[in-house]
């Protein structure tokens, strides 16, 4: 209840970043990540069967198509702004399209876990305290890294030296772009509709607009 | 609602979901370890042998696992073209090289993908996602408030495709549903996430007023418990994974993933 009253005014907000999650913190986090979730999933139909024969012959360029399954961690917490926000949406949304059914199964639990990881270790650097396209760069770029690691042991760990710092290199760009740079936009778009009206990141948005 | 209702039927029914989860990861991140493939044929051959036990549909299980094969091969056919080369080179275009070493590496990260894959994927064919976040609260003992935030906004899923159908028609009657399938698709995503996030909103405020988050003592309307189904799966999964660290080393092949 002292959550929800002290972050109510956006100067004292931003002053002390309240680390407590309130309910609506959770849920709408939550729901946000459920979302991301079902489209991880429908990504994972649309990428696989028609680009992964071509895929499998490129020599570690097909890190780029990993950007989407990238940016639930992003999303979350630039919506939410709290420890933890990016780390729980992405292992919500990679649980989400592992219910549904995907390849990789728990595997896709552990991506969740490390993508999440990696996009909150970007935001805690940065003290929880900047939530702009910088900081939405970073996360995505974050995210990438911890995605890389993983992929490389997990699918590739027997590739050469070139494979890897091809593959790195695309999946942490294809994150910087898509995960970092679109979740900005997305989460732009959605303050400029009201709906993020009990967030911070909702009403900065509509004071400068 | 349900997202894919979980399969009820066969002696999995009664394990726990955590069980489940943690028999998948222990397999999972044993295999992980090393690259080779008398460990991921070992695993593989003896899920098979354990999958059959559990008399699951095939019809219902197979199709989910074609995936599965498909994503192995591929990887395989990268770890081909540009696995570490090593012993006599088969074909050398440009960056690709095709050698015995390559193709070693490529059978055995195909092989261990499977491994990894098959029990998972069957595993979470029969978990329920009620049943498995009352096991991650009350057994993992993950912050409540979380997991039962999250199968909350699960619930709602099914919500989104109600929501889809209203948009599409709403827009049709205004329309302007005829024209630019992308963009159209870009806009009722957005809208169908405006919507969301506003309904989670408001779930939010009547989950606070009917106590969610309040301090003091939980209480739980299912009750997860642990009971010999879930000795017995446990003891499955770690005779698989011990079974093929042993046979790996005693036959020299096993081959730490990071050296």
């Amino acid at each position: 209840m002292h959550a929800t009253i002290s972050s109510t005014t956006d100067a004292a907000a931003r002053r002390t970043p309240d680390p407590r999650w309130r309910p609506v913190d959770i849920i709408v986090a939550a729901v946000l990540a459920v979302a991301a979730g079902v489209v991880f999933w429908v990504w994972d139909l649309v990428s696989n069967p028609v680009g992964a024969p071509i895929e499998a012959a490129l020599p570690g360029l097909q890190g780029i198509i990993n950007g989407p399954w990238l940016f639930a961690g992003v999303l979350v917490g630039l919506v939410v702004r709290k420890p933890g926000a990016a780390l729980f949406g992405e292992l919500v949304a990679a649980s989400v399209s592992a219910l549904l059914g995907t390849v990789w199964g728990p595997l896709t639990l552990v991506s969740g876990l490390v993508q999440g990881a990696g996009a909150e270790a970007l935001f805690a650097l940065l003290l929880y305290r900047r939530w702009g396209l910088g900081a939405a760069l970073l996360g995505g770029l974050g995210a990438g890294i911890g995605e890389s690691i993983l992929d490389l042991t997990v699918w590739y760990p027997g590739a050469k030296p070139l494979f890897d710092v091809l593959y790195a290199a695309t999946t942490m760009l294809s994150g910087t772009v898509i995960a970092g740079l679109g979740s900005w936009l997305l989460v732009r778009a959605l303050a400029r509709t009201g709906a993020l009206s009990r967030f911070a990141s909702g009403r900065e948005a509509r004071a400068r607009a | 609602m349900s997202l894919l209702p979980a399969l009820r039927t066969g002696a999995l029914a009664r394990v726990n979901p955590v069980t489940k989860l943690g028999c998948a990861l222990l397999v999972a991140f044993t295999l992980l370890a090393t690259v080779d493939w008398v460990s991921a044929a070992v695993a593989a051959v003896l899920e098979t042998a354990v999958l059959a036990a559990t008399r699951l549909p095939w019809r219902t299980v197979l199709p989910r696992l074609a995936p599965l094969g498909v994503a192995a091969l591929l990887a395989g056919i990268t770890t081909t073209l540009y696995g570490v080369p090593a012993g006599r080179v088969w074909w050398h275009w440009g960056v690709v090289e095709i050698t015995d070493g390559s193709i070693a590496f490529a059978v055995a990260t195909a092989l261990r993908i499977a491994a990894i894959g098959v029990p998972s994927v069957v595993l979470f064919l029969t978990i329920d996602p009620t049943e498995l976040a009352d096991g991650l609260a009350q057994l993992v003992r993950l912050p409540a408030r979380f997991v039962i935030g999250a199968l909350a906004a699960l619930r709602l899923v099914g919500l989104f495709f109600d929501d889809w159908r209203a948009l599409e028609l709403a827009r049709r009657a205004r329309g302007v549903a005829d024209r630019g399938r992308v963009r159209r698709w870009a806009g009722l995503v957005f809208a169908l996430l405006v919507l969301a996030i506003r309904r989670g909103s408001k779930l939010a405020t009547a989950m606070e007023a009917r106590g969610f988050g309040a301090p003091g003592p939980r209480s739980w309307a299912r009750p997860s418990t642990l009971g010999r189904p879930d000795a017995a799966a446990a003891a499955i999964g770690i005779a698989i994974a011990a079974l093929a660290v042993i046979v790996s080393v005693a036959t020299g092949s096993w081959h730490w993933v990071v050296s």
